[in-house]
């Protein structure tokens, strides 16, 4: 107690510095006496904040992360579980009968590894033209001024828009008789709008790659220019390298839309099969495959619908895993700022 | 002949966009307006491509008058849209604003609320959803009986509001039963807003602190306007999604009357629909616009 009353009065230094050997509270009681009571409530609002905050936010945060890897528990717990489980109500999440077999039904009704070859060969080959197209596009107007850009930016802002069950049909059209082709069926017909930048939500890419070009110093090109560099070039060689999380960002969207997109495959290909198709048709090819075409009710099929939503999602979760870094921080720097 | 150094850079410009606008014209622009035409005419498919009768305003007069569903399909998909969409801009900037902060594990939070992004669009959302109500475990119920009491009655009881009139009750009661569509509809959100609050200028922040803003002031004061033009761009990004989300029954009786043939109705409806979409975003826009607060440099 003799102690504190030696020390000087609420110092202006921090106490580290000053060094009088105070415990943080002591100062704090110290610094309180010379100090207004509108100062006294802010600071003690302050800091029951500083206290109430944390535990609040934990539980919010709990709850709601609760509430979206639920499913994801929930698919873990049906896929390897015993269909006759399901209707035990003692078990609730840990299977009584572990067992491999649904996985390995489900695999071989979806035709598992067909489906996942296909799909990632449409699927990664889209998204890596897309992205580049897009990239182009988005590089031309964000830097360039040309008549009519605010028009043709207009154009993209429409794609952003529509629908693409507004345009399907005159599409498919457009494929079925491409000149002197049946591009149906073909995966050209995929891969051609892609390729464009005019692939699936290609406008809300194109978009971001200017928002994000927009963000980058201009003396970048400059000095490129003062160099002798012409634009392509400049882009090759100076804005795509600085733009590498952007592009991360965009093609991991690209890959998860062309991954779980149903409705241009299943429009464009009659015979096609992607993931996302089986698992849209998966109760019909599970009754058609598992019970004889029975009318079963969707209860006894759950566990083999959840093991099915399990693998389509595999192969985008340990990709997501591996990439979750870049992507959470890829975004942040990706120029979504509108 | 040489060019000036503007007009060469103009040509640039037209050069990096040529490959898109190309493939707007042929992928985009040419089939947008044909699908127009079809809803005036009575379009079948033949060798070649379509052959159309114009039938004037027959198809609209269809969709609206004839059509056992479209018109009550349309109301349900606007007023689903009317009160989900405020609730996840809400939601979504709350989130961000709580992952924004410094603690441990947020890199985990993020990661795991950004999961969503990954696996809602996709056909996987559909099976989780109807998997889960077919076992009685798609609402705040499920929650309940797994600590096998009426939580959330509990919760309004302690907080007061239980039963302070019907219409409370029931909002109350609908937002905890779509908690889980919310949450998992808010992803792309969550990261619009996020981005946006990291570019909050620290200066702000200090001079915050300095006056002794508490955390509520400086969330209304700093945090809402320097985000709110993010505000419209995730408004309109959450009206487009949920009105061109494949799931919703407008986009399936459409889909449904193309695998019948009936190319001329389809376009009708989704030229209505879209019309629709389009006067709706203009008037969010305009209001917003009003509100919304840009940083002059």
């Amino acid at each position: 107690m003799e102690k504190v009353l030696k020390t000087p009065l609420a110092s202006p230094k921090p106490d580290e510095e000053v060094g009088n050997g105070m415990s943080k509270r002591e100062a704090q009681k110290i610094r309180m006496q010379n100090m207004n009571k509108a100062e006294i409530a802010y600071m003690r609002r302050s800091r029951l904040f500083a206290v109430v905050w944390p535990i609040f936010r934990f539980l919010i945060l709990l709850g709601l992360c609760f509430i979206i890897v639920y499913p994801l528990i929930y698919m873990l717990s049906c896929a390897f579980r015993a269909p006759e489980d399901m209707s035990d109500p003692t078990v609730m999440w840990i299977p009584r009968h572990f067992t491999l077999s649904v996985i390995k039904d489900t695999m071989s009704v979806m035709n598992f590894w067909d489906t996942l070859g296909t799909t990632i060969f449409l699927n990664v080959g889209c998204s890596l033209v897309q992205v580049l197209s897009c990239a182009v596009a988005g590089y031309g107007f964000a830097r360039f001024k040309f008549k009519g850009r605010g028009l043709l930016f207009g154009i993209v802002i429409l794609m952003i828009l529509v629908p693409t069950q507004v345009i399907s049909i005159p599409q498919y059209m457009l494929f079925r008789y491409f000149g002197p082709f049946n591009l149906i069926n073909n995966p050209l017909c995929m891969y051609l709008p892609a390729a464009m930048g005019c692939g699936l939500k290609s406008g809300l890419m194109i978009f971001i790659f200017r928002q994000f070009f927009k963000g980058l110093p201009k003396e970048l090109e400059d000095a490129a220019y003062l160099d002798g560099c012409g634009p392509f070039k400049t882009f090759v060689k100076v804005m795509v390298p600085n733009a590498k999380s952007s592009f991360l960002t965009v093609f991991l969207f690209s890959i998860v839309w062309y991954w779980n997109d149903f409705y241009v495959s299943s429009t464009f290909f009659t015979k096609n099969q992607t993931i996302a198709l089986m698992l849209k048709n998966l109760s019909t090819l599970l009754s058609q495959a598992l019970f004889n075409n029975a009318d079963v009710s969707p209860r006894e099929q759950i566990v083999w619908m959840e093991a099915g939503c399990l693998l389509a999602i595999a192969p985008i979760l340990i990709m997501y895993i591996f990439l979750q870094k870049h992507f959470t921080e890829g975004i942040e720097r990706s120029g979504l700022v509108g | 002949m040489k060019m000036g150094y503007e007009k060469r850079k103009s040509m640039y410009g037209y050069g990096f966009i040529a490959l898109w606008f190309v493939g707007a014209l042929v992928f985009f622009m040419i089939p947008l307006v044909q699908s127009f035409l079809y809803s005036f005419q009575d379009i079948r498919p033949d060798t070649g491509g379509m052959v159309g009768e114009w039938v004037g305003l027959d198809k609209y007069n269809y969709a609206f008058n004839v059509d056992p569903n479209y018109r009550q399909y349309l109301v349900t998909v606007l007023q689903t849209t009317l009160w989900k969409t405020p609730l996840i801009l809400v939601f979504s900037l709350f989130v961000a604003v709580i992952l924004n902060q410094k603690f441990k594990g947020r890199t985990f939070a993020r990661a795991v609320f950004f999961l969503p992004v990954i696996i809602a669009t996709g056909p996987v959302f559909n099976i989780i959803n109807g998997n889960m109500a077919s076992t009685g475990n798609s609402d705040a119920s499920q929650f309940s009986t797994m600590f096998s009491t009426d939580l959330l009655g509990e919760l309004m009881e302690f907080l007061g509001i239980y039963g302070i009139s019907e219409g409370v009750q029931t909002t109350i009661d609908t937002i905890a039963d779509n908690i889980f569509g919310i949450v998992w509809n808010a992803g792309i959100q969550i990261l619009m807003f996020l981005s946006a609050l990291q570019n909050i200028p620290v200066s702000a922040k200090e001079a915050a602190q300095i006056e002794g803003a508490t955390a509520w002031e400086y969330f209304w004061k700093i945090t809402l306007p320097n985000v709110s033009p993010m505000i419209l761009t995730c408004f309109i990004f959450t009206i487009i999604d949920s009105f061109t989300d494949p799931n919703n029954v407008v986009m399936g009786r459409i889909s449904d009357l193309q695998m019948d043939w009936k190319y001329g109705e389809a376009s009708a409806m989704a030229w209505i629909y879209f019309s629709i979409v389009l006067v709706a975003i203009g008037i969010v826009t305009l209001i917003l616009n009003k509100f919304i607060y840009y940083e002059v440099d």
